[in-house]
């Protein structure tokens, strides 16, 4: 097991950091779509959503560079799981208070009709992530990371 | 194992997440400044800023309604939207019963940003309607296909007779680009979720009653 967990480490920060990277790579130019997406949670004022709206995606390419190249692993893991957390939370409010909408997570977002929602799908991968940020969190020292140790 | 050197990680660390923060931060700014409404750029003779930038049919009607219908050309629900209640839309219009502003917006990706500045050139030769139905009669059944081109947009144009230089000089050269981008910002801060979004009098009528029932929207709008 000793031998075989930076391995592990490595598929899982490649895989997390991809997995983010991507998802905000989708969003990041288009900044239209991206801003509607966060106004569709009807969580926040407009123009905070908007500006989040920008913001989410590039922390996102952020997070997903330093993940992929093995830096700061425990912090990144840390700030990885509580967005993924965060996200969740966003979704479930959405589902409780009836809205429809699509979570944007991939790109895409804002209304969609009813019973086109999926809810459960969104809120189960973005637990899934959480579960590999904490992975990371608790063993961030993982093969190839330029960083040796992962604290 | 070498002990790694005192600091060394440290360093690569620093160097690490300067870059990152670094390209972050020029990602938001290039974000922000992208979807920035610009004060300078030309509109369309058709446009009214102080109608949030949309396409103004009817702006000098009192006591009449007022329609603001904010889509995307590329929307397929937006298509069956205008299925239903375009012909009634031109009604509206070409009898005087309203005043009808139409608010293109561009979030499904490049081809909506080329098709929407089409429609401000086809207005600028008074052919909006036209060209506004001739697009979602022959719109793709998937997004950003190639389909609406610029060249595509031309030929759109020729079939709704636009034939003119400075029709496809403005599609070619997107003359309207920044307007284009007016539109969206304006939608954004208008909490726009969703096309087609329908306005009566300022207010969004029911979208699961009103938007897909012609006799009910007629009333929406009319009473």
């Amino acid at each position: 097991m000793k031998r075989f967990a930076p391995w592990l480490g490595l598929a899982v920060r490649l895989f997390l950091g991809g997995v983010l990277g991507y998802a905000g790579y989708l969003k990041a130019f288009n900044p239209s779509k991206a801003k509607m997406a966060v106004r569709a949670y009807e969580a926040l004022p407009v123009p905070m959503a908007n500006l989040l709206g920008i913001l989410l995606p590039w922390c996102e390419i952020g997070l997903g560079i330093v993940l992929i190249l093995g830096v700061a692993v425990r912090y990144a893991s840390f700030i990885s799981a509580a967005l993924m957390l965060l996200f969740v939370i966003a979704i479930a409010q959405a589902a409780l208070r009836g809205l429809s909408i699509d979570c944007g997570c991939f790109g895409g977002g804002g209304q969609v009709a009813p019973g086109k929602t999926k809810y459960l799908l969104e809120i189960a991968r973005d637990t899934g992530l959480i579960a590999l940020s904490l992975y990371l969190f608790r063993y961030p020292t993982t093969r190839f990371a330029l960083e040796k140790e992962g604290f | 194992m070498a002990a790694p050197k005192p600091g060394g990680d440290k360093v690569t660390r620093n160097i690490v997440i300067g870059m990152v923060v670094f390209v972050v931060g020029v990602g938001v700014a290039f974000s922000m400044v992208s979807s920035k409404s610009s004060s300078t750029g030309v509109i369309p003779a058709a446009v009214s800023k102080s109608e949030g930038y949309g396409i103004v049919f009817n702006g000098d009607l009192k006591d009449k309604p007022v329609v603001d219908l904010w889509e995307d050309f590329q929307c397929p629900v937006c298509g069956q939207f205008e299925a239903l209640n375009g012909a009634y839309m031109q009604q509206l219009i070409t009898e005087k019963r309203a005043k009808v502003v139409f608010h293109i917006l561009s979030f499904i990706g490049p081809e909506s940003i080329l098709a929407a500045n089409a429609g401000a050139c086809a207005a600028d030769e008074n052919q909006f309607l036209k060209f506004h139905s001739y697009l979602y009669a022959t719109q793709s059944k998937t997004e950003n296909s190639g389909l609406w081109s610029t060249q595509g947009l031309i030929t759109a144009g020729a079939a709704t007779s636009l034939t003119s230089d400075t029709f496809n000089r403005c599609v070619t050269g997107t003359k309207y680009a920044a307007w284009v981008n007016n539109v969206a910002a304006d939608g954004a801060a208008k909490n726009i979720n969703s096309t087609p979004t329908v306005f009566v009098n300022g207010k969004e009528i029911d979208r699961n009653t009103q938007y897909f029932d012609a006799a009910a929207f007629k009333k929406a709008v009319e009473g």
